[in-house]
């Protein structure tokens, strides 16, 4: 890692001279390959991984039981009187109780549902705006209004690579809307604390419907090997780039752009050697490619929750995988509900069963969360409408207590009451879980700290275990 | 129960944490009054719930003691009379407030009731007062600086002669203010490097560099302006923001063979500056104007292309929604590409921040639902959504692509077509009678399913590609655009945009909005495109001449005056100099809405001409370099990056590609386009600009994708810039980069006899400047640890070393 050291000369010469915070001291373990000097306490969780949910999940149908709502199905009176005359909707498919700690959850998760005692269900969180792009954008970063380092940035920053020869960011197929590269993006961190996007390519529509497979496969790694030249020879040519990029970098004094062109070559010469064998599926066992449903029909989503498992083994720090489909259910909810959880839920189950027999859940956060919720009320004739104001999401192993819900909405499921649990709340407990204060991962920037919270953000200590 | 209980016992330590015990102070006010009707009584009465329940609003002084149905919420030292207490107090059982929740706490009600005994002090200013609270929420948003009109501000005085224009007064005053100095011009080989590469998207040749100073800017600015280059540039700017794709996407993503010709439509339109009000109005409304000649009329319908080339979900089933879904598409496109709004919002609820009711969608709607759009596409089994073209004027040297049918086939896909026909008749024939009033068996109705489905998808091919050709079998000249529908239509507002839930029906027209006077068509014929495309472009329209500026603003100074381009609404941020924005607007439409000016003024500003240089003090008061006391350094767009490896390869051909990849592709699904051979995996393999290469939604060229092409299913004023090691792979492993760093070493080695000047002229070529002696010495032992092998290849090598180094991809 003496590379990356020694290239972040005009970075540490700025640091220097504004402050030496911890900020300073967490881009010194990156630099080092030092994994812990971001800890301000020990942690619980060594890495995460992020199932991200886009379009808003309705939470009154999969986590957030509510017996009121059922009985106010259909009902535009009563409770219902504040929505303008909508009728209040029960959920579309039945809730049962599940595991010894009896959690209550939608009967469309089967496969999830025995984990139950693993999962910490958040009935309480809440966003600023109830819009797809602005909330996701601030699930990702905080905030909605200004371009901002992203959770997953953050995280890296703050405790650095486990493998020098994988990016510590990993995001597989995300979204090209609602933000885009922002979710992913390190804004004004070292660039290398920034997700590496992977995947996005297609195999052809009817082709894959042919062979019944996905058409966004795993991620396929174009232009991984070099057919013309030696490692050696290639060493050298980027020794030569590298010299080049660096001398430029001393004129230019401070270029956070060229910082991070530096550390991508060098990271993408790594990846060279490392990256073939995490993709590669084929060591897998059956049984394991059987447990998250590979080999039948369309199983891209299951490819990339094993893949998650594989880099998170491999010391990949902050994984990200999203859904291989969108949850805004405006219209036909009970179908399209039951649609994506049959697609999702066997993987994701799969995710956490492969995670604990390799002892790996302990220190693995796996977090499911969407950009918000739905409301209690119809939308049209069959749908719901987004819902800031209370929403649910599950988090497991990390050093979360599972089996328990924690907050909780009014009786229908509408707003956050009990706990309220904002994204800033959300993003502080994550990173405490990681062993890491919110209020002190700062980065200076133009003479101004800066923190994924902002100025607010407040660990639900409750949740700990 | 529980979680109320708690979240009031929470209230009560909060309020008995506060030790200002009178009552017509402020502080108590603010500590015990406005948090427990912020709390409890906003949710139903207030502007932002967008609610007033019983006609009462809680949230103004005013509101609050003018009361709702019942009267006077609040009468100041008249606690007894005070409704507001009353309901507090549950002291009548039909007012109970808050509804359903059980009484606030005793001292809760005690400090209400003492405020109102010592006379309710109340700093809350009335907002927009009205009685329907909707219209006065929206009515507040309005107030909003991007909806009112620009206004001319006298540039600042100055005694500096940093200023050459007026431009310099604005960002100079700024600077001033806060303590900050502009910087030194940049040097020339610098400048006309960027001046380049955002005028035309190439590097300057050595020979262009050496003849350029800051004496003849002017003259080099013109001359690129006038060339080809600039149309080509900038033209993907604008290709940008209308979201320009070659195929629909979504599910079935079905090829658009036609759209290029609104591409090239594009690039001539710039490079003849064709007025930025005339061009939006030909891309709204193009086949509404009057025309000279043929030419002239075929340029006008494709120019309506706009309207049509946008992402569609052809796979739907349903066609109402699927027509619905189009005209919404549309309109949202136009709201956000001309007025960086998103009136879309509207379609199910009134806008959550901007003044945009629902109505004013579903009068706009109206517009486009009595315009018929012509996309192209046939039915199969892909797509239920089979569209029309529309035929162009026969003119001589069009460009016809496609392909050609002999008279023979011709003959056969008609036979083919009379047969399927036939077959349709005695499928429905069959069905009827094994019906026989009875419910047909499954297996019969199946087998009747699948024969229908069988004649349906064949003949909608054969129908598409017979559409495509003359009688001889000759390619027709067709484009997408939109006409007239046959009948006007105006639309009824959707109910949470549900179709099912129609209410009453909107007239269409233009709404009253950001100013703006609402009319309806001008004659009831007509759909009123062409109204709608005046009112877009009315000089009283604050918003499209701003949102333009900026736009252009933004790509030579590399962030907008507004950063978010695409929205300059309640969501979005506010100009960082308001009075230079309204200065450029007003300007631009003033002066013939001429882009091609607009451009010209900002690149000759001293502004623009600051070299990047870091400089400390002011990077620490303003890192985002907001008030432009420095230019910004920026990475190339992913066009200009292939580009430029090309123009220095030598490789590059400047002629514009005719017509498109798509054009030529037999295969009617994106899908599978992967089993045509012929067509490079990487869908490149050309050497013309990148503007000519295919945009298919879901499947670009690899080069775009990997460096932050717009999405082009989405309006992208500014585009993501990411910095990830699979750039760093495609730059060292890629086919591309091989042929090109090959290509590159190849021309050294024809142009220049040593190693030296071969070096020196690949520096000169790459970055415009020759190596200085350290970079010299990096190179010479990267030769000399090389020997095992051929100069030729040892030259590749060092040609791709200098596209992937970071100076490459990096305006100064």
């Amino acid at each position: 890692m003496n590379n990356l050291n020694s290239t972040s000369s005009s970075r540490r010469d700025f640091l220097q001279s504004s402050t030496l915070g911890l900020g300073w001291l967490a881009f010194s373990a990156i630099a080092n390959g030092a994994s812990s000097a971001g800890r301000n306490f020990p942690a619980r969780a060594k890495r995460v991984i992020f199932l991200s949910m886009k379009g808003g999940p309705s939470h009154v149908d999969l986590f957030d039981y509510k017996p009121e709502l059922i009985k106010a199905d259909g009902k535009t009176t009563g409770l219902a009187e504040k929505f303008g005359g909508a009728p209040l909707v029960g959920p579309v498919h039945p809730f049962s109780q599940q595991g010894k700690s009896g959690l209550w959850m939608t009967d469309l998760m089967p496969h999830l549902a025995k984990h139950a005692d693993d999962l910490c269900i958040v009935n309480s969180m809440q966003t600023d705006l109830p819009n797809h792009s602005p909330a996701f954008v601030q699930m990702h970063t905080g905030s909605f209004q200004f371009v901002r380092p992203s959770l997953g940035a953050w995280t890296v920053y703050g405790l650095g690579t486990e493998n020098e020869n994988l990016p510590g960011f990993i995001t597989l197929n995300p979204p090209a809307d609602n933000g885009g590269a922002r979710n992913y993006g390190s804004a004004f961190l070292p660039s290398i604390c920034q997700g590496t996007r992977v995947g996005g390519s297609q195999i052809p529509a009817l082709y894959a419907a042919f062979l019944k497979k996905d058409q966004t496969p795993g991620p396929p790694m174009k232009n991984i090997e070099n057919k013309n030249l030696s490692r050696q020879a290639q060493r050298a040519q980027l020794d030569l780039i590298r010299g080049l990029n660096r001398h430029k970098l001393k004129n230019d004094v401070y270029q956070p752009q060229i910082e991070g062109m530096i550390e991508s070559f060098e990271l993408a010469f790594r990846m060279q050697s490392e990256v073939p064998d995490a993709l590669d599926l084929t060591a897998e066992f059956q049984s394991t490619l059987d447990l998250y449903g590979i080999g039948k029909g369309a199983d891209a989503f299951a490819r990339q929750c094993l893949l998650a498992r594989r880099m998170a083994e491999a010391g990949v720090r902050f994984i990200e995988i999203s859904s291989p489909v969108g949850w805004d259910h405006h219209s036909l909810i009970q179908e399209n509900l039951a649609k994506n959880c049959q697609q999702t839920d066997q993987p994701i189950a799969a995710l956490i069963t492969d995670l604990k027999l390799r002892g790996m859940l302990d220190d693995t956060l796996v977090v499911w969360a969407g950009e918000f919720g739905r409301t209690p009320y119809m939308q049209g004739v069959n749908g719901r409408d987004h819902n800031h104001k209370g929403f649910s999401l599950w988090m497991a192993g990390g050093g979360v207590k599972g089996g328990m819900n924690y907050g909780s909405t009014d009786e229908i499921g509408y707003k956050a009451v009990e706990n309220p649990m904002h994204i800033h709340d959300w993003h502080a407990t994550i990173l405490h879980l990681l062993g890491i204060d919110h209020k002190r991962l700062t980065y200076n920037y133009g003479g101004r700290n800066f923190r994924l919270t902002e100025t607010s953000g407040e660990v639900a200590t409750g949740i700990l275990a | 129960m529980k979680s109320k209980l708690v979240s009031l016992s929470i209230l009560g330590i909060f309020l008995t944490g506060f030790s200002n015990d009178d009552p017509a102070s402020e502080d108590f006010f603010e500590n015990r009054i406005r948090p427990v009707l912020v709390k409890h009584c906003y949710d139903c009465h207030s502007v932002e719930s967008g609610k007033s329940k019983g006609g009462l609003r809680l949230d103004t002084r005013e509101s609050t003691r003018s009361g709702g149905d019942t009267g006077a919420a609040v009468i100041p030292k008249n606690a007894e009379e005070s409704l507001l207490l009353t309901a507090i107090l549950h002291s009548d059982p039909d007012l109970e407030m808050p509804p359903k929740e059980p009484k606030l706490p005793e001292n809760v009600i005690r400090d209400f009731e003492a405020w109102i005994e010592a006379g309710a002090f109340d700093p809350r200013e009335a907002m927009a007062s009205g009685a329907e609270t909707d219209a006065a929420a929206l009515q507040a948003r309005l107030e909003f600086w991007s909806y009112q009109k620009p206004q001319k501000t006298e540039p600042p005085k100055t005694d500096s002669d940093w200023p050459v224009s007026t431009i310099d007064r604005f960002i100079l005053a700024r600077l001033a203010e806060n303590d900050l100095t502009p910087s030194e011009d940049a040097d020339e080989r610098t400048f006309v490097r960027r001046l380049y590469f955002d005028l035309v998207g190439l590097p300057p040749t050595p020979e262009q560099v050496a003849g350029f100073s800051y004496a003849n800017l002017e003259e080099t600015v013109d001359q690129l302006l006038d060339s080809e280059g600039f149309g080509v540039r900038w033209g993907r700017h604008w290709l940008d923001v209308v979201r320009y794709a070659e195929s629909n996407g979504r599910e079935a993503n079905i090829v658009y063979p036609h759209a290029w010709r609104y591409r090239d439509y594009v690039i001539d339109s710039i490079n003849a500056d064709v007025p930025y009000d005339q061009f939006l109005t030909e891309q709204i409304a193009g086949d509404l104007l009057p025309y000279d000649d043929e030419a002239q009329r075929a340029r006008l319908l494709i120019a309506t292309g706009f309207l049509a080339i946008g992402p569609k979900g052809l796979a739907n089933q349903d066609k109402p929604q699927f027509a619905a879904d189009l005209v919404d598409e549309q309109l949202d496109a136009t709201s956000r590409a001309f007025l960086a709004t998103s009136i879309a919002c509207a379609r199910c609820h009134d806008h959550k921040a901007d003044p945009i009711a629902m109505t004013d969608y579903y009068a706009l709607i109206g517009i486009f639902r009595s315009t018929k759009t012509y996309y192209g596409t046939w039915v199969d089994s892909e797509n239920n959504n089979g569209g029309e073209l529309i035929k162009l004027p026969d003119l001589p040297g069009q460009m016809k692509p496609g392909q050609s049918l002999s008279k023979e086939r011709i003959t056969k896909m008609k036979a083919q077509l009379a047969e399927l026909n036939a077959q349709e008749r005695k499928n429905k024939e069959m069905s009827a009678s094994m019906m026989g009033g009875k419910k047909m068996k499954r297996e019969d109705f199946n087998t009747a399913l699948r024969e229908a489905l069988r004649i349906y998808w064949t003949r909608g091919g054969l129908r598409g590609k017979l559409a495509a050709v003359d009688d001889n079998g000759e390619p027709l000249p067709l484009c997408m655009g939109v006409q007239e529908a046959p009948k006007m239509k105006d639309s009824p507002l959707y109910y949470r945009g549900d179709l099912k839930n129609p209410g009453k029906e909107v007239a269409r027209g233009v709404p009253a909005l950001f100013g703006m006077v609402a009319s309806p068509p001008s004659d009831q014929n007509q759909s009123g495109r062409l109204d709608f495309a005046h009112w877009v472009t009315d000089p009283e329209n604050p918003l499209t001449a701003r949102v333009m500026a900026n736009r252009v603003w933004g790509h030579l100074f590399g962030e907008g005056l507004v950063r978010t381009m695409d929205n300059f609404g309640h969501t979005g941020e506010p100009p960082s100099h308001p009075e230079l924005l309204d200065y450029l607007a007003i300007n631009f439409r003033d002066n013939g809405w001429s882009l091609k000016s607009l451009v010209k003024e900002m690149v000759l500003s001293r502004a623009y001409r600051q070299s990047s240089t870091y400089r400390k003090k002011s990077f620490f008061k303003d890192p985002d370099n907001r008030l432009l006391w420095r230019a910004n350094k920026r990475r190339l767009d992913a066009e200009v990056i292939r580009d430029s490896i090309l123009s220095v390869s030598g490789r590059l051909d400047l002629s514009p590609r005719p017509a498109s990849l798509a054009a030529e592709v037999t295969n009617h699904s994106v899908a599978i386009l992967g089993f045509d051979k012929s067509i490079p995996t990487d869908l490149d393999g050309s050497n013309h600009r990148s503007i000519f290469l295919p945009v298919f939604r879901e499947n670009l060229p690899d080069v775009l994708h990997l460096f932050d092409f717009a999405e082009p299913s989405l309006v992208v004023g500014d585009r993501d810039e990411t910095n990830v090691p699979l750039q760093a792979l495609y730059l060292m492993n890629s086919e591309f980069i091989a042929q090109q760093s090959a290509a590159f070493a190849e021309r050294l080695m024809r142009e220049e006899n040593t190693r030296e000047d071969r070096i020196r002229r690949a520096f000169q070529l790459c970055f415009n400047r020759p190596p200085d002696p350290e970079e010299s010495k990096m190179i010479s032992a990267y030769f000399a640890d090389s020997t095992e092998v051929d100069e030729v290849t040892m030259a590749t090598r060092f040609c791709q070393a200098l596209l992937s180094s970071a100076e490459f991809r990096i305006a100064d």
